[in-house]
Formats: C-alpha cells, structure tokens, sequence
C-alpha cells in the first residue's frame, strides 16, 4: 500500500444502533428516532386512507372500514398509538431537558462522576411510568377489540 | 439563525401536535372511553358522525392544524435525520427539496378534502 | 484480597499496520495480571516482553493527558484509568477509537477533534484588545460565575465522547460533544464577550441542532465533564438569543488596584523562620 493515510473507523448508521453499553437515554434515542419514521409512514397511510376514501361516500368508507378490521391492522393501530404515546411523552421530556429545564446545574466533578441526567434520572422514569399509564389504556382497548 | 428557528419551530410543533392528536385519539375512543363510565354513544368512526364532524368548522379547523403542524414536525425531523446520514451537501439540498414539495402535495391533498365536505 | 496473586489474563488487541494490512485483524497476548493493574500497564508489558511493535499512545498514565483513549470490551476507556479487574473477565479485546481513523494499531488520528475544537474559538474573546495583550491585573470572578461552567472546563480531548456519540458515528462534519461542550465553556465564562461569534459557529448544520441528548457522551468521559450538559445548556443560548429572550452579558472588569496594604499575618512560632 503506497499511501498509508488513516484508515476511516466511523461506525456509521450501525452507530445509531449501538456503540457500547450505555444506559437508558442512548436507547431511547434510538426508539424515539425509530416511533418518529414508523409514524411518518403510518401518517402517509392514514392521510390516504381518510382524504381519498372519504370523499367517495359512505359505502366507500364502510368497505375500507371493513377491510381495515382485521387482526393484523388492530395489531398495527395498537402499535401505532404505543409509537405516538412514546415519541410525544419523550418528546416532551426532551423539549424541557433540551432546554435546560429539570436538569439542575453544574456540579464540580468529584469522583464518582454523575452525570446531570443520571443525577435527574427521576424524570426520565416518569416519563417511562407515563408512556406505560397510555398504553396499558391503549392495550386495554385493543383486547377488547374496538373498531379498527 | 435559521437553524435556531427550524429548530425551535420543531419543539413548538412537537408540542401542538402531541396535543392535537391526543384530541384526535381520544375522539376516535370516546365510546371506548365513555363505556367505562357506563354511557354508550354512537360509534365515532360510523361515516355518519365522522361527516357530522367534518361539517363543524373546529373540527375542519383542528384537523387542517394538525396537518400542518403534523406535515412540518415529521418532514423537518426526517430532513434532520437524513442530514446526520453523511450526504454531500448536493444531495441533501435536493433531497429538502424533494421533502418540501411532498409536504406541499400532502397538505393539498389534505386540506382539499375537508374544505370540499365543509362546503358540501 | 490478596495484592500479590497473579492472574494470566488474554488481551486480544486489534492490529493495523497501514504499510502491510489491508484490513485490521485480532492478535491475542497473554498478560500476567495482579490487583490494580491497569489497561495501560498490560499494553506497556506487551509493548516490551511480547511484541514491540504494538503501537498505541501513552503519556501521563494517570488520566490526565488524554492519549490513551481506547475501546476496552467495547466501551470507550482511559487504559491508564482503567483496570483489568473492573471487568471480571478472563479475556480484554482493545480497539482504537470508533469514529476517529485508525493511525496503527491502537492510535486514533485526533486531527478532526483538535480542528473542531479551534473552530469553536475556545479562548476568552473581549473588546478591550489593550488590556488583552498587556495586562494591568487579572479579571474579576466570583466562585458563583466560576462554578458555571468549571466542571467543563476539565475537558481533555481525549475522544472519548466522540467514540461515544451516535451523531458523530455516521455524520463526519457534526461538531461533536467535545468541540461543543467546550463553547458552552468559554460563553459561560463571566471574562468572556464572545458568546454570539460561538453561537453563530454552533447554531448551524451539523452542529449544536444534531445532538439529541442520546447522553452517550456524558457517560463515557473519564473526566466528569458532562458534555451532554453543556450542549443543553448552550441549546436554551441559542434559542434564547433566536427569540429575544437573551440576557445582556457585559464581560467582567479588571480587579482595581489595592490601594491600602493590609499588615502580614505573623509567621507562627513553630514554622521555619525565613534567614
């Protein structure tokens, strides 16, 4: 090899995915990024569902109706408002940490270190204890089988 | 400064969207809602009570806003990831375009057909 | 636990010579180990009784200068920081730096860092150049305004955060937690002017807007400097001075010149008295 210039080491997309063991926040990261596209798309589908659907009258709509009520889509709808309950709590969660609202001040660093949202941690679980208040509520209604 | 704007634009939908859909999702499960406090209603999904709403000018009015802020929340947090991706900035700056004339045609699409239901 | 037991302990270190390999391979070194040994000092053993070609960065060895960043079992480490028995593991893999390209072995290239790091301005920026370049007395500072921001002052380029961060592992022109921690430190310096020449550098692509406080960062710096802090707190910066709602900041004035001298406190009886 002539040039011996350094060779490239970015870990890349697979970076987002892991890069360590690191605790709760670098995944939550992840699953906020990942709820954020999976909502895109549903958006996409759903606009379409209801816009063109929707103005070709009732029996239209009955039959999409009809054809959406089937396991697989009540499964994809429970899936749907979990990724809506996650990605709007958390979001809120970041809005305010982003901020720097809940995260406190500058400590001197003396060891063992803690960093500002390990030290409020508390606010990342209530987030968490929320987002499971929802979908225990959302999964109460998708056992007992509420119209798609 | 722009970046700060776009940004901040995004929390501030972030926000009116997490509260708009959850008026969204709570509408859609009022009879589930409602039938744990013992009422029973007519099902908010029936294409009857769903024209009936979409002839109310706050519902058209919700839904339009929600669309709007729905739109720039998801096309602006997918351009923000797109941008971590490592593209040149050639193709990135065909990409945002290419999302903002998808947002346009979806928000036409969108609004058009509440607009022709409130009008008919 | 006895000081004295000796352990054999296998490092599998990740080899790269540019001149031969085409593409970086595992060798495995068996060390002898005992309480309170570190990565470094079984690098250093390797280095001088198995295999003097093995090539990573070392200086200070007590965590201080911040060469011998590396990934010890996949977690970014300090080696001279770290020790062997933190992991409960007969077998250590070393890796260089993720994010950062391979030099040899277990060298990073710390080009970019040190590049975005001086693109952020982090020294004290003022008006008055006069007093700047010739000094009449040192700056005001209360230990309030120092505690602002000492914890980021700590910083030692080391890289690790870097290795750590999800947005710097796909995105080579992101600022990263160090270059941008460290602009949170000098605009809340109470001596600095600079804060909107920082803040037009940090609000742009690829800079402060691409942290999403994953806080991967924070965790993995050997310093306590909390790198995911200071980017939040430089976030409510800028979107505050965005919206208006900044507050004025005049940098601190010089220290006045004593004008009354206070007696000396008497040397105590029991110390060595002066000739």
């Amino acid at each position: 090899m002539a040039d011996n210039r350094p060779r490239e080491n970015s870990l890349g997309i697979a970076g987002w995915v892991w890069a360590g063991n690191y605790t709760l926040e670098r995944y939550l990261y992840l699953l906020h990024r990942v709820t954020g596209l999976g909502l895109i798309l549903f958006g996409i589908f759903h606009l379409t569902a209801t816009t063109i659907f929707r103005v070709q009258g009732e029996a239209v709509w009955n039959a999409t109706m009809e054809f959406l009520n089937n396991p697989v889509f009540m499964v994809g709808e429970f899936l749907v408002v979990t990724a809506f309950a996650f990605h709007a709590l958390n979001g809120l969660r970041l809005i305010l940490q982003e901020l720097g609202f809940t995260l406190g001040k500058p400590v001197p660093p003396i060891y063992p270190f803690k960093d500002a949202i390990r030290r409020k941690r508390l606010w990342t679980l209530v987030t968490l204890a929320a987002v499971m208040v929802l979908v225990v509520f959302f999964f109460i209604d998708f056992a007992a089988g509420g119209p798609g | 400064m722009k970046n700060a704007y776009l940004n901040f634009a995004q929390m501030i939908t972030g926000i009116m969207v997490a509260v708009l859909l959850f008026i969204h999702i709570a509408v859609q499960k009022l009879g589930v809602i409602l039938s744990f406090l013992g009422f029973k209603i007519s099902d908010p999904l029936a294409f009857n009570s769903m024209m009936e709403r979409a002839r109310q000018g706050l519902w058209a009015g919700i839904y339009i806003c929600l669309l709007a802020f729905g739109l720039f929340h998801a096309l602006n947090g997918l351009r923000n990831i797109l941008l971590e991706t490592g593209l040149s900035p050639a193709k990135m700056r065909t990409l945002t375009w290419l999302i903002i004339i998808f947002g346009l045609i979806f928000f036409a699409l969108g609004t058009y057909v509440p607009l022709v239901l409130l009008t008919t | 636990m006895s000081g004295d037991a000796v352990k054999n302990i296998i490092f599998r270190v990740q080899r790269y010579n540019p001149e031969k390999d085409e593409r970086p391979h595992f060798e495995e070194f068996t060390v002898p180990v005992k309480h309170g040994t570190t990565v470094l000092e079984g690098l250093l053993y390797i280095k001088e009784n198995l295999d003097s070609s093995l090539a990573f960065r070392t200086s200070c060895r007590m965590g201080i200068c911040g060469s011998c960043g590396m990934l010890v079992n996949n977690n970014p480490h300090l080696a001279c920081h770290t020790q062997v028995e933190e992991f409960h593991s007969n077998k250590l893999t070393l890796k260089p730096l993720p994010n950062l390209p391979i030099i040899k072995d277990l060298v990073p290239d710390l080009t970019t860092l040190f590049e975005k790091h001086r693109s952020v301005k982090p020294y004290i920026i003022r008006p008055d150049e006069e007093e700047m370049e010739k000094p009449a007395a040192e700056f005001t500072q209360k230990q309030k305004e120092l505690d602002e921001f000492l914890q980021f002052t700590y910083c030692i380029k080391c890289g690790l955060c870097i290795a750590a961060c999800p947005t710097s592992a796909s995105d080579k022109k992101f600022l990263g937690p160090q270059a941008l921690g460290q602009a949170f430190r000098y605009c809340a310096d109470s001596r600095d002017a600079g804060q909107d020449q920082r803040l037009a550098i940090v609000d742009a692509e690829h800079g402060l807007w691409n942290c999403h406080f994953a806080a991967a960062c924070s965790e993995a710096c050997p310093k306590g400097v909390d790198p995911a802090f200071a980017i939040q707190l430089l976030r409510r910066r800028v979107v505050g001075s965005a919206i208006g709602a900044a507050k004025a900041h005049t940098p601190a004035g010089v220290v006045a010149p004593q004008t009354e001298t206070r007696a000396k406190v008497p040397v105590p009886e029991f110390t060595v008295k002066p000739k």
